[in-house]
This record gives C-alpha cells, sequence and structure tokens, in this order.
C-alpha cells in the first residue's frame, strides 16, 4: 500500500496535466466543427488510410471525434501516460537505484510490480476521465450530437487500451528492468498495431492478424457511435490481466540491476 | 542450539563470466562484531552484499543471516536486517522525510524517536528534495533508512564515502552503541583507513576471491613497520640491518635511516642499541602496506 501511494502521488501531477490537456484539445475539436464540419465533409481517401484515420468523415460530429480523437490523438496520449509510467516505476526505478533500497526492506517483488502496476492504472484511468469529461464540453460546444452512450463507450475503450499496452510495459520491465526496452517494446506494439488493424483486413491472408492488434479490440465495435462493447472489452481486460500476472512472475525470476 | 553466527556463507559465488564476479566465498561473521570486508572497487563486495540481501541470486553455493536462508527466507530477514547499498538513488523529487516515511511505512513499526534521533545526530537535511543534495547528505540519508528500525544486522556497503569527518565521528560512536547493544555490523570499504578505527576483524577481497580473514590485531602483528631512526656522528651502513630478523629494507636518507620491518621489533631494537640514536620515529602507514600487498596478490 505505501508503495501505491507513492506511486501515484508521483505520476499524479502528469497525470492531471495530460487529463487537463486532454480536455483542451476535446473543447477545441469542438469548438472546430461548425467551421469545419460543412466545408471538408468525407474525404475521399484509398480504403486503408481512410480506415487508419478512423473513417475520415468529417461531414459528421460522431466522424469528426472519431477521426480527430478517437483514432490517433486519444490512444496517443493515453498510450504514452500508460507506458512512461509503467516502465518508468519499475525499470527506470532499478535503473536509477532506488529499487536495491526499497527491495532491502520486506516487500515482496511481485506485490511491489503489482502496486506500480495499479498505481499506473490510476494514471490511465485519470487521463480517462478527462477525455470524457472532454468529450462532454466539446461536444456541447459543437452544438451536441453524440449521445452519453458514445462519449462514454469512447472513454472507456481508450481506458482498456490504455491499461493493455501499459500492462505490456509493465510486464517487459519486470522481466527486462531495462526501461529504454519496456517502452520502445510496448511502444512498437501499439504502433504495429495501429497499422497492422489498418491493413491487415485488406489482405486476405493476413487478416487474421488484426486480431493480435489492440486497436481492433479498441476500434472494432466503433464506441463513439455504439457505447461500449463488452465483449471487446473482456478481450483487453484479459490481456491486460494476463501481461499483468506475467510482470509479477517474471520480475521474481531474475537479478535486479544497477 | 542458537546458531553463533551473524552471517555465515559456504561457496558462496557469483559468476558474471570473464573471471567477474564472487568466487566460493566461505564467510562466517560473528553477532556483535563489526566486520570489515575490503577491496579495491570491483572486487566483489557489493556483490556479496547484494547476494546476501537476495536481490541477485548466487550461481552457487549458500548464505544464512540470522541462521535463515538467505533466499528461502528473505523477507523475513529483511525485517531484521539495515542495509545502505553502495550506490543508491531515492526519489530526486521528494524531501528526504517523505521518502523516510515511505520506508518506515514499508517496514512498518519504526520508532519515531530513533529515525529523529539520527537525524539529528547526523545533522540530515530532510526537508530538501533529495536531489538537491550533496552526496555526504544523500548518504546521510541513506545511513538513516539503514539504522532508524534498529536492525539485528547492517550491512552497509561504503558506508563512509562522501561523509565529512564530524559525521564520520557520529559514525563511528553509532557503531559503538549498535555493537554495544549485540547487534552486527558487516561493512565494506576499499580503504582501510575507513574501518581500522571500527573493524574487529576484516576480510580482504581481490578479484573475487577471498585473500585472508583475520583480526586487525594480527594483521598489524604481520603488518610492515618503518621507523625513522635519527644517529648521532657517522650513521652504521644500512646492510648492517638487513641480515637481522623481520628486517625488509633499510635506506639511509640524510642524516636519518628509514627501516621497515615485520613482527616483532626485538632484534632489530637490540641492534640499535649498539649505536648512537638521537630519535626514532614511526610512521603510521604500516597497515596500508599489507593491504596492498594482499590487492596486488604479491603473498608475503
Amino acid at each position: 500500500m505505501p508503495t501505491f501511494l507513492l506511486a501515484v502521488r508521483l505520476r499524479l501531477v502528469g497525470s492531471l496535466l495530460a487529463a487537463v490537456g486532454m480536455i483542451a484539445v476535446l473543447l477545441m475539436v469542438g469548438a472546430l466543427f461548425p467551421a469545419v464540419g460543412d466545408s471538408i465533409g468525407k474525404l475521399d481517401l484509398p480504403e486503408g488510410v481512410a480506415e487508419l484515420l478512423g473513417g475520415a468523415d468529417y461531414g459528421s460530429l460522431t466522424g469528426w471525434f472519431r477521426s480527430e480523437i478517437g483514432a490517433v490523438y486519444g490512444p496517443l496520449v493515453i498510450g504514452a501516460t500508460a507506458i512512461t509510467a509503467a516502465a518508468g516505476s519499475t525499470a527506470g526505478e532499478e535503473e536509477q537505484g532506488i529499487l536495491a533500497i526499497v527491495l532491502a526492506h520486506p516487500v515482496d517483488r511481485s506485490r511491489l510490480i503489482l502496486a506500480k502496476g495499479a498505481a499506473a492504472a490510476v494514471g490511465v484511468a485519470i487521463v480517462a476521465i478527462g477525455t470524457w469529461i472532454g468529450l462532454l464540453t466539446g461536444v456541447a460546444v459543437a452544438g451536441g450530437g453524440i449521445g452519453l452512450a458514445g462519449i462514454t463507450g469512447l472513454a472507456v475503450h481508450l481506458l482498456l487500451f490504455g491499461l493493455v499496452v501499459g500492462a505490456l510495459a509493465l510486464a517487459v520491465a519486470a522481466a527486462t528492468g531495462r526501461k529504454a526496452v519496456a517502452i520502445a517494446s510496448a511502444s512498437a506494439f501499439a504502433v504495429l498495431g495501429f497499422l497492422v488493424n489498418g491493413f491487415a483486413p485488406l489482405v486476405d491472408a493476413i487478416e487474421w492478424l488484426k486480431y493480435v492488434s489492440p486497436f481492433y479490440w479498441y476500434d472494432e465495435s466503433d464506441p463513439i457511435a455504439n457505447g461500449v462493447d463488452l465483449g471487446d472489452l473482456a478481450v483487453l481486460a484479459a490481456a491486460t490481466a494476463l501481461l499483468t500476472v506475467a510482470a509479477a512472475i517474471l520480475v521474481r525470476r531474475r537479478d535486479l540491476r544497477g | 542450539m542458537a546458531e553463533r553466527a551473524a552471517i555465515r556463507t559456504e561457496g558462496l559465488t557469483k559468476d558474471y563470466g570473464d573471471g567477474n564476479g564472487l568466487f566460493d566465498l566461505d564467510l562466517e561473521i560473528e553477532r556483535g562484531e563489526v566486520f570489515g570486508f575490503l577491496g579495491p572497487n570491483g572486487a566483489g563486495k557489493s556483490t556479496t552484499m547484494r547476494l546476501l540481501l537476495d536481490l541477485i541470486a548466487p550461481t552457487r553455493g549458500s548464505a544464512s543471516l540470522l541462521a535463515l536462508d538467505s533466499h528461502g527466507d528473505s523477507l523475513a530477514i529483511r525485517r531484521r536486517v539495515g542495509y545502505l547499498p553502495g550506490d543508491f538513488e531515492l526519489y530526486p523529487k521528494l524531501t528526504g522525510t517523505v521518502v523516510l516515511d515511505y520506508l518506515a511505512g514499508l517496514r512498518g513499526g519504526v520508532d519515531m524517536q530513533v529515525r529523529a534521533g539520527l537525524a539529528e545526530r547526523f545533522d540530515a537535511p530532510l526537508e530538501r528534495p533529495i536531489g538537491d543534495l550533496s552526496t555526504g547528505n544523500r548518504q546521510k540519508i541513506g545511513l538513516i533508512q539503514a539504522f532508524m528500525h534498529e536492525p539485528e544486522l547492517l550491512i552497509l556497503d561504503e558506508p563512509i564515502a562522501g561523509l565529512d569527518p564530524l559525521v564520520q565521528e557520529s559514525f563511528h560512536a553509532l557503531l559503538g552503541e549498535v555493537t554495544g547493544a549485540g547487534r552486527t555490523v558487516f561493512l565494506s570499504s576499499h580503504t582501510l583507513s575507513e574501518v581500522e578505527r571500527v573493524a574487529d576483524r576484516v576480510a580482504i577481497l581481490r578479484a573475487g576471491r577471498l585473500m585472508v580473514v583475520d583480526s586487525l590485531e594480527s594483521l598489524r602483528a604481520i603488518a610492515v613497520q618503518r621507523l625513522e631512526v635519527g644517529f648521532g656522528g657517522v650513521p652504521p651502513p644500512p646492510e648492517r640491518f638487513l641480515p637481522i630478523a623481520g628486517v625488509r629494507s633499510a635506506t639511509l636518507q640524510g642524516a636519518h635511516m628509514l627501516i621497515s620491518f615485520e613482527g616483532s621489533a626485538d632484534p632489530l631494537v637490540k641492534e640499535l642499541a649498539e649505536h648512537d640514536v638521537r630519535s626514532i620515529r614511526s610512521r603510521d602507514d604500516d597497515l596500508e602496506e599489507i593491504f596492498l600487498r594482499f590487492y596486488r596478490g604479491e603473498e608475503g
């Protein structure tokens, strides 16, 4: 418990700033819609590219928020928050030489990793709540048009997306004790997942690859239009749980670095 | 029967490859003693301590602390041990107070008065961010966290590094109180002078292997001592002293002769008595010599 509280405290300002930034961006995005919505309309892009941009339908408010926030910006901010928190509070502190003192105390290594993971999840939740508030206000500024179900759907799907990439960073950090490796591999997984989710469906032979991508489970149900999809969320939650358990086990089996 | 040893290692080995690590360490440290662990940087001192704390796992061999297995009973051990790593960092943005609160929370049952007493003794700046502190001041916070729960066994890696002389005094006094209460201190250093005043026994480690374990007294007995002898009139030729038992060298420096010898001074003093000796001055850099000899691996 002390470890969880301290880890939350250390990241609180950063998470709050990310949440406030998210609200500000969503307000601007909402404010821009009346001016942009009519003039751009639906872009005529190749299917794969349009898919990457969340459909690129700038003519409707749902399409506008889906493309501006849901497709790239939201996952980017929440993913970065999750990955840096998970890797920094574990492998980062190990490399700094902080964990050498902490683990000389009567603290079980697995519990320490779980506490750090839980604290990172709090940071991710703060950003997700910021997204929810931002969507509510942004949509209101744009004149309304997306229901509470869609707003909550996107925020909750983002939350689970952040948790799963954060859990991957936690597992790699726990297994290697290297912050850079953890950040790089979780980021690469997210970026590749983004590309795979966009392009794999276009090629029959690798269509199945999309199921490996967290982006598929994050956006296949189009949460901003349809609200939460419990099945997709369950997949993301299960992957998060699995990776977190892996982190707790892997950290026991190696020498502390530094 | 209660285990007498505070720390016992058997064939403890950590092989990092390329000849680095720690090899076949057999060591027994008794309760209530201050045990100095000496060796140049990279000799394996920190590796040994990290093995004892279960921060790293041995390649082979075993260790027990307070009669508990270093790996299997690690949590129980860590409750009763205080550890200061050689090279540590503590949340640079937080103050010493916040960090010590956290660490005390991990242990539970830390007496705030003991902690405050340590802070006062070391004059530790606890209200400034740790990142702003000098090495010595950060070291004080490291020492407070190691001592604040009054552990039965202290494992201190280079504890004196960076401390100014006044704080070293307080540290030495603290060690005296700790061992007076029957608690054990295992501390490392790469210079003898740091442990000479406090350690009962020392071990010397070189390139991952234990060279010698002995009391400081016995090491002194085999140490090379140096005398600077001033003669009245013409000094005798230095060669005269070389055949005397224990004498290793004798050289003339102006009117003075520098004589270094091992063991008893008696034969040398008897010989000197034959001459007109005006002054005898002892050079006190005696023990370092032995240590350097072990460091370099040149036996006797």
